[in-house]
């Protein structure tokens, strides 16, 4: 059944490309040699640190990781601008009361998810190793993140929008992969197969807050 | 046998004009990246959009029925450490593939740090289980003939997902097919059916599995598991070959939320109106104005 052939790729693309997650590619993003912003370098380096720290710690329950991240996920994040991005352009069409709906369902589901993967990955330290300013207010900050069950460090990139010595994440990259982007796909996909209808949408993320993390 | 028949078929009709357009056209290896909107339309474009989705959610169902039970076995019986000494083993055996590329896309010093990390693994790094060489800093970087054909300029095309092999654009999809009949290892080693390839295949085909299977897990969390998945492996290839071309991403504004049909971006508030620009400007005017604006930039 399956016939393939012996090449690397055949599986490596197969699979570990599926969500472009897996873990033996080093696809870096080729982001070109711009003016750098310490203090965008230095906001990613200490919150994003102590979040990674908190959630790689196995002194810590699983609910008092749970707790660390909901306070500090606002202080790291820029939760509104994600929320509204992820609508895709559904963003210009929805009612207020659905915003309001889809940001309370969004927040919890986003919570639950986010924290699962950064768990997942186990690394311990992260090392910022530049920036890039797209233009004033909108820098893209290089880490490599090692240490703990890694088996070799991996290059995230951080999108933080602000400016002087407040900054907010609003995307995250990994192996070329935005998660904000990605998830707006997500959504947007969704909204369009239901045709146009926001609530579903809404429902879906409720009814998935509930259900466990597949393990 | 018949599912990869198709593959090659499938792509095989894009081949040779893929092909004569990696060839025709001038390498122009510092373009701008297309505009955020187009990347994004590029990675989004998939047609066959009916088939791809039927032929996911089989993949997944195979998935569930044989790759990962197999996986899951795999990674409860071996240490995190021996798994990782088995995706260097394998990973190694993809380097002279590697070289060939790096080679195709002009690339002596990549060409040459895989040349090195193939001798140094092979020997020093015992047949490729150790990754001797990232520890004396000649780090690992992938290249395959998608990315080669990416490199001089050849467009993605049409998203495709193929049973179990999983996803592909017909750019990638003929890519994988160079890929299958110029790889030195294949070759050497008599094809996939020899005792050395099937072990490889069923060796990398887990390894792959077992390493993926964080990313499982997250589209299990999607709320369309079919458009993530579509999503992030278009991101991913487009990243790989921005690393050949050394192309910047265009990113889309963050706040700037695309519109619901028609392509054409509203002009902003701030924009001047030539009509307006006769009436008189009030003092406070927009500081977005015209030519005539002295503020030093």
């Amino acid at each position: 059944m399956t016939n393939v052939h012996p090449t690397r790729r055949f599986a490596q693309l197969a699979l570990v490309a599926l969500v472009g997650l897996g873990v033996m590619t080093q696809a870096a993003p080729a982001l070109a040699q711009g003016q750098r912003e310490p203090q965008a370098e230095q906001f990613v380096q200490t919150p994003a640190q102590r979040v990674i720290s908190v959630l790689a710690d196995k002194n810590q329950s699983v609910a008092q990781k749970k707790a660390t991240f909901h306070q500090g996920i606002d202080e790291l994040a820029d939760v509104p601008r994600i929320t509204n991005f992820v609508l895709g352009k559904y963003a210009r069409t929805i009612t207020p009361d659905q915003r309001t709906r889809f940001a309370a369902a969004f927040r919890v589901y986003a919570e639950s998810v986010y924290q699962n993967r950064i768990s997942d990955y186990h690394g311990e330290t992260l090392k910022v190793t530049g920036s890039t300013v797209r233009k004033p207010g909108d820098v893209i900050v290089n880490t490599t993140i090692s240490g703990g069950q890694l088996g070799q460090p991996v290059q995230v990139s951080w999108r933080v929008l602000g400016g002087g010595t407040a900054w907010k994440v609003v995307d995250v990259q990994f192996k070329g992969v935005w998660l904000a982007i990605t998830q707006q796909q997500d959504f947007v996909s969704t909204i369009d197969n239901a045709g146009g209808n926001v609530d579903v949408l809404i429902s879906q993320l409720q009814r998935d807050a509930q259900r466990p993390a597949s393990r | 046998m018949a599912l990869a028949v198709i593959a090659a078929g499938g792509t095989s009709a894009a081949a040779s004009s893929a092909h004569a357009r990696a060839t025709v056209e001038t390498p122009i290896p510092l373009v701008a990246a297309p505009d955020a909107a187009t990347d994004m339309a590029q990675i989004e474009y998939d047609p066959l959009e009916g088939f791809n989705r039927g032929s996911y959610t089989f993949s997944m169902g195979l998935d569930r029925a044989v790759f990962r039970p197999v996986t899951h076995g795999y990674m409860a019986v071996t240490p995190t450490p021996v798994r990782h000494r088995v995706s260097a083993f394998v990973y190694n055996l993809g380097e002279p593939s590697t070289f060939l590329n790096d080679v195709l896309q002009g690339k002596p010093k990549r060409a040459g740090r895989t040349t090195a990390r193939f001798a140094i693994n092979s020997t020093v790094g015992v047949l490729g289980l150790f990754d001797v060489a990232a520890g004396m800093g000649i780090r690992s970087h992938d290249a395959d003939f998608g990315q080669t054909f990416g490199r001089y300029g050849v467009k993605p095309g049409p998203y495709l997902y193929v049973p179990v092999l999983g996803p592909l654009n017909f750019r990638d999809g003929v890519g994988r097919v160079f890929d299958f009949f110029t790889d030195p290892i294949g070759l050497a080693g008599q094809g996939w059916t020899s005792p050395f390839g099937i072990t490889r295949l069923v060796t990398q085909t887990i390894d792959t599995r077992a390493n993926a299977d964080l990313a499982f897990r997250a589209l299990d969390q999607a709320v369309d598991p079919y458009a993530t998945a579509r999503s992030a492996y278009g991101q991913h290839r487009e990243a790989l070959i921005r690393e050949a071309t050394g192309a910047v991403q265009e990113l889309p504004d963050f706040d700037d939320v695309p519109a619901a049909t028609d392509p054409v971006v509203p002009p902003t508030e701030t924009s001047t109106v030539p009509a307006e620009s006769a009436t008189p400007q009030p003092p406070t005017a927009e500081p977005a104005a015209p030519a005539a604006s002295p503020e030093p930039q």
